[in-house]
């Protein structure tokens, strides 16, 4: 297998978008395409994430429609759909193409328009990941399996609502230095959770989960740019090195994992991707994790390897995943705050990770970073997709 | 006609799965026969959810998943009014959702002791083993 | 000096409680004054709905251009009861809502539009709406329509308000709506929020209303700036 780089990395402003889901993918492809400094004409193969586009936007074939919107034709192109995880999974694919060496450079583009439709909508588009005769039928939501899972973890580990909304402040507070975010707007603990008001303010949307514990619905796209790492010197920027990828799957029914608080697919995905970096959880520099909901980055924190079990609300306490902190987690935001167009996400966090290892992340720059890595949660963990960046030797 | 929810049970080793999966986890056997859900249980965990699909009117639903005696696990609506982890449950069937103006039957869990939840309270939340019959 | 013709045009002024001011704490630590605005403040609030009354998106159009004519009739004197409750944060304008008194025991409720948004501002003042015509209007039921189905279906079921289809609200819609006095005290501790008295120098704080700088309420809102500015 050849090594593969990203040479090229861009994201849209996240958030309601202005424009159609075609032209948000196009421009954040235009921006990695740019960034890498390259003609369109080099780009052997496409990659498009995406979950929702036939349902949502009424338009299927979303990655030749794509082509004919950039007329790149006669390029190859797919489209990959893996739920909230179709982004790095697109990555992944995109990575397996220029390793084999039948493609040299390929570009992957995640994106989402979802507030397309109205929020109600969109929660049950979303919820058709569940399984659809012992969950869905029921009128199980992605919110709904979270907080689940959220009360089975808060009372396992002393884990309370003020951890939960520190994930949020803290979240909130570095999207407020991404210029790309969604929300950009500063929280604190008082009106969150310590005010009379804050029953109104922050309702339970699926309790113990209340409102500003839940990512926002957002459209947004992020592009990559890949290319074997020999051929690296033709392009502007410094080459980032993917080096390593895991995937993993697990029962779709949440109901059926023998314990519901360990997401085997994560530690799965995890070990995996690290094995092939060569690497340790100590090695990294910086994480962006799947925080749909608050728990789920305390929760994935250990379950990666982080944090021992148990420990991840103590680490957050301490500051440790502050972005000044020794393993700043969602620096760029993450999905809490910078938002979550379902099939840009897993892309995205991979541009943040790119650009952190570059030292190109303006006011959220975290010191001197080595490696970056990445979580990429598809269903509620049925389909987890780790990714490891590396700057070059 | 009485509606039903139904677990596999495999014709080869007598494995329950709850849903349905195409081999048998146990004995990778592809024929299977179905069981009712039915009988008591223990609450895992619930949650009181408020944001909630276009076709629903209520204000919030609870969901809930519960081991059941039987050995399988099963997700479903929860008619409990202040429900704690670790009570004990009784599953029934009912309709759970209108979809295109068609009741859907499923699995709604009643508590067996409707008066005895603070009792309950003490129970284990869950059950440290998997749920194999 | 009125005319003769302006004094018939105008309708026999009812007296109406005052609504006592109120201060919310936001989940982003900034403190919301809820107070009434007054006939002086009226022109601040046109001059920063005027630029929503095209925009589509949300039913923003819709509510702004109503919510303008409202307002407009309420300052020219064309209305005999209308009061309208503004939300201001370190004096700047957060959300408004109007409605007026149909008859002693009966509210209409207008409108409700939210400028700064993602911090239940809407929510935080729909209720506030209630709160007067209940507790201090007195009155025993409030009259609500749809005009934007998404939000108001999220009302309808959070209070949850009743089918009343025997009644014709003023803005035209069907179906109306109520609230009756039982369900607001139901629902009361559960959405009504909001401490009193306001500390004076809050309130000072809250005079005079300032327009929220338009670029920031476009991109708080959600729309094309290209197409606004
Ligand atoms: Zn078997």
């Amino acid at each position: 297998m050849r090594d593969v780089v990203i040479v090229g990395a861009a994201t849209t402003q996240f958030g309601r978008a202005q424009w159609s889901l075609l032209k948000l993918m196009a421009e954040a492809a235009h921006g990695a395409i740019t960034d890498a400094g390259i003609e369109r004409k080099k780009i052997d193969a496409v990659y498009v994430a995406n979950m929702g586009s036939a349902r949502n936007n009424r338009q299927a074939g979303i990655a030749s429609a794509l082509v004919d919107r950039m007329n790149l034709y006669p390029v190859a192109a797919d489209t990959i759909e893996n739920g909230p995880a179709s982004g790095a999974s697109a990555v992944k694919n995109g990575f397996l193409a220029v390793a084999s060496g039948m493609y040299d450079c390929v570009l992957v583009v995640g994106g989402e328009r979802m507030q397309e439709v109205n929020n109600f909508e969109a929660t049950e588009f979303v919820s058709y990941l569940s399984h659809r005769f012992a969950e869905y039928i029921y009128g199980i939501t992605l919110p709904a399996l979270a907080g689940m899972f959220a009360r089975l973890w808060m009372q396992k580990y002393g884990v309370t609502s003020e951890h939960l909304a520190m994930v949020a402040i803290k979240n909130h507070a570095n999207a407020l230095l991404n210029p790309a975010s969604h929300l950009k707007m500063p929280i604190a603990m008082e009106g969150l959770l310590h005010s009379p008001d804050s029953a109104m303010n922050n309702p339970f949307v699926a309790d113990p989960l209340r409102f500003f514990d839940c990512c926002p619905v957002s459209d947004g796209a992020a592009a990559v740019l890949l290319a074997p790492a020999d051929l690296a010197k033709n392009f502007k920027k410094t080459p980032i090195v993917i080096s390593g990828i895991g995937q993993a799957t697990d029962t779709q029914a949440v109901h059926e994992r023998p314990d519901p608080t360990v997401l085997t697919a994560v530690q799965t995905a995890s070990r995996k991707a690290f094995a092939m970096a060569k690497l340790e959880p100590k090695d990294i520099s910086l994480a962006e994790l799947h925080d749909a909901f608050t728990i789920l980055e305390i929760a994935q924190s250990e379950q990666v390897g982080f944090f021992p079990e148990g420990e991840g609300h103590l680490a957050l306490e301490r500051g440790v995943t502050q972005i000044t902190g020794k393993l700043p987690i969602n620096a760029s935001g993450g999905l809490k705050a910078k938002g979550h167009p379902v099939g840009a996400t897993g892309v995205s966090q991979i541009v943040e990770l790119a650009l952190q290892l570059r030292g190109e992340a303006g006011k959220r720059q975290v010191k001197n970073p080595r490696h970056g890595f990445a979580l990429n949660f598809g269903g509620f963990g049925n389909n987890v997709v780790a990714t490891i960046l590396s700057k070059g030797a | 006609m009485a509606h039903t929810v139904n677990a596999a049970r495999c014709n080869k080793c007598g494995q329950l799965s709850y849903p349905t999966h195409y081999y048998c986890s146990k004995c990778n056997a592809t024929e299977f026969s179905p069981i009712p859900i039915s009988g008591e249980g223990t609450l895992l965990t619930f949650t009181r959810a408020y944001a909630l699909s276009l076709d629903y009117e209520q204000l919030y639903v609870t969901f809930g998943i519960v081991q059941m005696d039987q050995g399988v696990r099963a997700t479903g609506q929860l008619d409990i009014q202040e429900p704690v982890l670790g009570m004990r449950v009784r599953a029934t069937v009912g309709p759970v959702r209108d979809i295109g103006g068609r009741d859907v039957f499923g699995l709604r869990f009643v508590s067996v002791f409707p008066d005895a939840a603070a009792v309950e309270s003490d129970q284990p939340a869950l059950s440290a083993s998997p749920s194999a019959s | 000096m009125m005319d003769h013709l302006e004094a018939m045009l105008r309708p026999p002024k009812l007296d109406m409680a005052p609504y006592p001011a109120k201060h919310i704490l936001l989940a982003n630590g900034e403190t919301m004054v809820v107070r009434s605005a007054s006939l002086d403040e009226v022109d601040v609030l046109l001059d920063a709905i005027d630029p929503l009354r095209t925009l589509d998106r949300d039913f923003y159009d819709v509510v702004g251009a109503r919510l303008y004519a409202e307002l407009l009739g309420w300052k020219r004197h064309r209305v005999r009861n209308e009061y309208c409750l503004v939300g201001v944060i370190d004096g700047e304008l957060a959300g408004i809502v109007n409605g007026r008194m149909f008859d002693e025991k009966h509210g209409i409720s207008y409108h409700t539009l939210t400028l700064k948004r993602g911090l239940r501002i809407g929510a935080h003042l729909f209720a506030s709406k209630m709160e007067h015509h209940i507790e201090y209007l007195g009155q025993d039921e409030v009259w609500i329509v749809a005009e934007s189905p998404i939000g108001h279906r999220r009302w309808m079921i959070e209070y949850p308000l009743q089918q009343k289809f025997s009644i014709q609200h003023e803005l035209g819609g069907a179906p109306s709506w109520v609230l009756t006095r039982e369900t607001y005290f139901k629902a009361k501790s559960r959405l009504v929020s909001g401490a009193r008295p306001v500390p004076a120098h809050l309130l000072e704080k809250s005079y005079p209303i300032r327009k929220p700088d338009l670029r920031t309420m476009l991109i708080q809102i959600g729309e094309t700036l290209e197409a606004k500015l």
